[in-house]
């Protein structure tokens, strides 16, 4: 090839790198968002958060701790678990070995315990040696998972609606938004925001809302908003309960206030649940939006190590919440258990479980 | 000066070999390239663990980091015996003189084999001890830590060839070529500063290498993001690229050449990175979302805190590297 011929074709080879692919507008394709699952009185929505799968996990020791949370949670609620949110950072640093692994695991799981499963992105979802949307694929693959993510114009990947139905009617919709990674506020910044739910996501919650005024609705998402630190500093005037042993890891700066709660209280929005921080599972009534963040599941990464002797103000206060008193040390780690009651209340507990030589640790704490 | 005359057969130091050094000298490249690709993929493995251990500390939980670690301690030790091997070729390929390559080709074969060995013995101990569950437990791949043995078996055999090579040298010489003098530095704190930079360099060259092909094979490139990608995937190969440029095109010219060259190559490398650096800035200032959206996986250090230390680092350092070529190149042009 000459040099002519070899420059000529350089943007020829750009051109096949990129995408060609037609995008949908989110505001005339609602529809393209929705998956339908059966409602019926006490549904359950089980929440494992932040499980971090990376290069030096223990698949093996990771997959025996799931099968002891999932049997506990299968045996605790009635008639079996209905749904898994998994709401972010399934995997951080990880390969495409963990994510096949990952997946033929839920699937396994969904088929002895007949649910389905819900994937939310996280910031760290993105970190891996994958492409996201490689992955994104595997989600589409796997028959028991659910993701959506269209081809859109809407903000971030896994933004998309459950809807329960009882028979015509949709009595709840579950919402699953990408609360995003994190972004530089410009070319040549030293640090970088933890990202927000933005204003297009907001604005397309709000049109599927529209769509079903009579239902209420549950979020998760992944990254924690503002609204959790405010809650946080008026706690006292508050219903609130569980543990805050650090930041929530929002996108604190004013600007990036997003007004997802606030919008949402307004449209029948009860609950809102998250991950993230692994230290925290603090939850709080909100002006009518439950908000809080689900207990960690498993090991990696990190986990708070709670001492009933610690004098840590944040620990007193977490221990002090709970109704039953604990007077061991133990891990948060675990998960969260939402209960829909009737048309519109919901239960929330969250599931503490240790692994320990001679027994495990559980403990079911009610919101 | 035409572009060809760069190039020209003249130049270089090969010229003057005879056919059978001609062919070691391009054996011993070979097997530099081949050993730099793996000390690249090793390296970029070990990042990602090293990354998620240091992720742990900073976020309170040494006692994860601990155990993650010990799991991972070969992932670290395939990486080490790797690059030592990489020194060890460095050493056949340049050398002060014959006596100083065979010791160095010598001691460095020690440290690969004691490595391998190490590793092997490691693997077999965690495993006695049950810390594996089984010898294909899995994470980071589907036959951990059996590849690790398996992948340090061939640093048992490059480290036991370079002793025993090094041990017959004195009675029989089978590898010919003369040795490529390195340049002689003027005082202890320079040659010190010196290879520190060399290191350093070593390691972004080996980082862009596995980040810039592993980008262009994961990267997103969907419509907003593609530029950004493009920027990334040239900035992360321009380190190897004049990495391997300075190795096995500079320093196979001759003395002369090297003299009447160093200037205006130095200007052209500049000019490639500051436009490759230029390039990178305006791909993220169209789209500041784009590293942690599209495939931030190329970055592993820079994750944890949220911060852009590593990125900058990997992006500045060939543009710091020509420009310090360039003012050596000016200062030796001044002194003449």
């Amino acid at each position: 090839m000459n040099k002519k011929r070899l420059l000529m074709s350089l943007p020829l080879f750009t051109l096949t790198l990129t995408s060609c692919a037609q995008q949908i507008d989110w505001s005339t394709n609602l529809g393209a968002y929705l998956y339908e699952m059966e409602y019926h009185s006490g549904f359950n929505i089980l929440q494992l958060t932040d499980i971090h799968w990376n290069v030096n996990s223990s698949t093996a020791s990771s997959k025996q701790y799931l099968d002891k949370v999932l049997a506990e949670a299968d045996k605790h609620v009635t008639g079996g678990i209905d749904l898994v949110e998994l709401t972010g950072d399934q995997f951080m640093l990880a390969n495409t070995y963990h994510v096949k692994t990952f997946v033929e695991y839920f699937e396994t799981k969904a088929v002895e315990y007949g649910f389905m499963y819900a994937i939310i992105w996280g910031n760290h979802d993105r970190h891996g040696m994958y492409s996201p949307n490689w992955l994104a694929d595997k989600y589409r693959e796997a028959p028991h998972c659910i993701y959506i993510e269209p081809e859109d114009n809407l903000y971030g990947r896994s933004n998309y609606v459950i809807n329960l139905k009882d028979g015509t009617d949709v009595k709840w919709q579950i919402y699953n938004l990408d609360s995003g990674a994190s972004f530089s506020e410009s070319p040549l910044a030293i640090g970088r925001n933890y990202d927000y739910i933005r204003d297009d996501q907001v604005n397309w919650f709000k049109a599927e809302r529209a769509l079903q005024p009579a239902a209420n609705a549950i979020a998760y998402y992944h990254i924690p908003q503002q609204d959790n630190l405010e809650a946080w500093n008026t706690r006292s005037t508050r219903t609130h309960k569980f543990f805050k042993l650090e930041g929530f890891g929002d996108a604190d700066k004013p600007e990036y206030k997003s007004d997802f709660i606030k919008e949402g209280r307004a449209l029948k929005l009860k609950g809102a649940f998250m991950g993230h921080a692994h230290n925290v599972d603090w939850t709080v009534d909100y002006d009518g939006v439950v908000i809080g963040l689900g207990v960690k599941t498993g090991t990696e990464l990190y986990f708070a190590h709670i001492d009933p002797a610690d004098t840590k103000k944040e620990v007193v206060e977490g221990l002090a919440s709970l109704s039953t008193p604990i007077d061991q040390k133990f891990d948060l780690i675990g998960a969260s258990l939402v209960t829909i009651k009737d048309d519109t209340s919901f239960d929330l507990e969250h599931l503490y479980l240790n692994e320990r030589d001679g027994g495990d640790f559980i403990v079911w704490e009610k919101w | 000066m035409k572009f060809k005359d760069f190039f020209s057969k003249e130049n270089f130091l090969p010229s003057t070999f005879d056919k059978k050094q001609r062919i070691q000298s391009l054996v011993i490249s070979i097997a530099l390239i081949v050993f730099f690709i793996f000390t690249s993929l090793t390296f970029f493995n070990m990042l990602y663990s090293f990354a998620d251990i240091l992720g742990s500390i900073v976020s309170g939980s040494p006692d994860v980091a601990g155990k993650d670690f010990l799991r991972s301690l070969p992932l670290f030790g395939s990486f080490f015996m790797s690059l030592w091997t990489v020194l060890l070729l460095q050493s056949l390929f340049k050398s002060k003189d014959e006596e100083t390559r065979m010791r160095a080709v010598f001691k460095k074969g020690i440290v690969v084999l004691s490595m391998a060995g190490f590793n092997i013995l490691y693997v077999v101990i965690m495993r006695l001890a049950g810390s594996y569950s089984s010898l294909v437990e899995g994470s980071p791949s589907c036959l951990y830590p059996l590849d690790s043995v398996l992948y340090s078996l061939l640093y048992i055999v490059m480290g036991l060839g370079a002793i025993l090579y090094a041990k017959r040298f004195k009675e029989k010489i089978p590898y010919t070529v003369p040795v490529r003098p390195v340049a002689p530095m003027p005082n202890k704190g320079i040659r010190i500063l010196y290879n520190v930079g060399v290191v350093f360099w070593t390691l972004i060259a080996l980082f862009g290498l596995t980040g810039g092909i592993m980008t262009l094979c994961i990267y997103d490139f969907r419509h907003e993001w593609a530029f950004f990608g493009i920027a990334v995937v040239l900035i992360y190969l321009l380190s190897p690229i004049l990495l391997g440029f300075w190795q096995f095109y500079f320093h196979e010219l001759k003395e002369e050449k090297k003299k009447e060259f160093f200037l205006p190559l130095s200007i052209v490398s500049t000019c490639v990175s500051v436009l490759f650096v230029v390039l990178y800035f305006v791909s993220l200032a169209t789209n500041k979302d784009a590293p942690a959206n599209a495939g931030f996986g190329m970055f592993p250090i820079t994750f944890t805190a949220t911060a852009n230390y590593g990125t900058l680092v990997v992006v500045i350092t060939p543009l710091v590297v020509s420009l310090i070529a360039l003012v050596r190149a000016i200062i030796a042009k001044f002194k003449k």
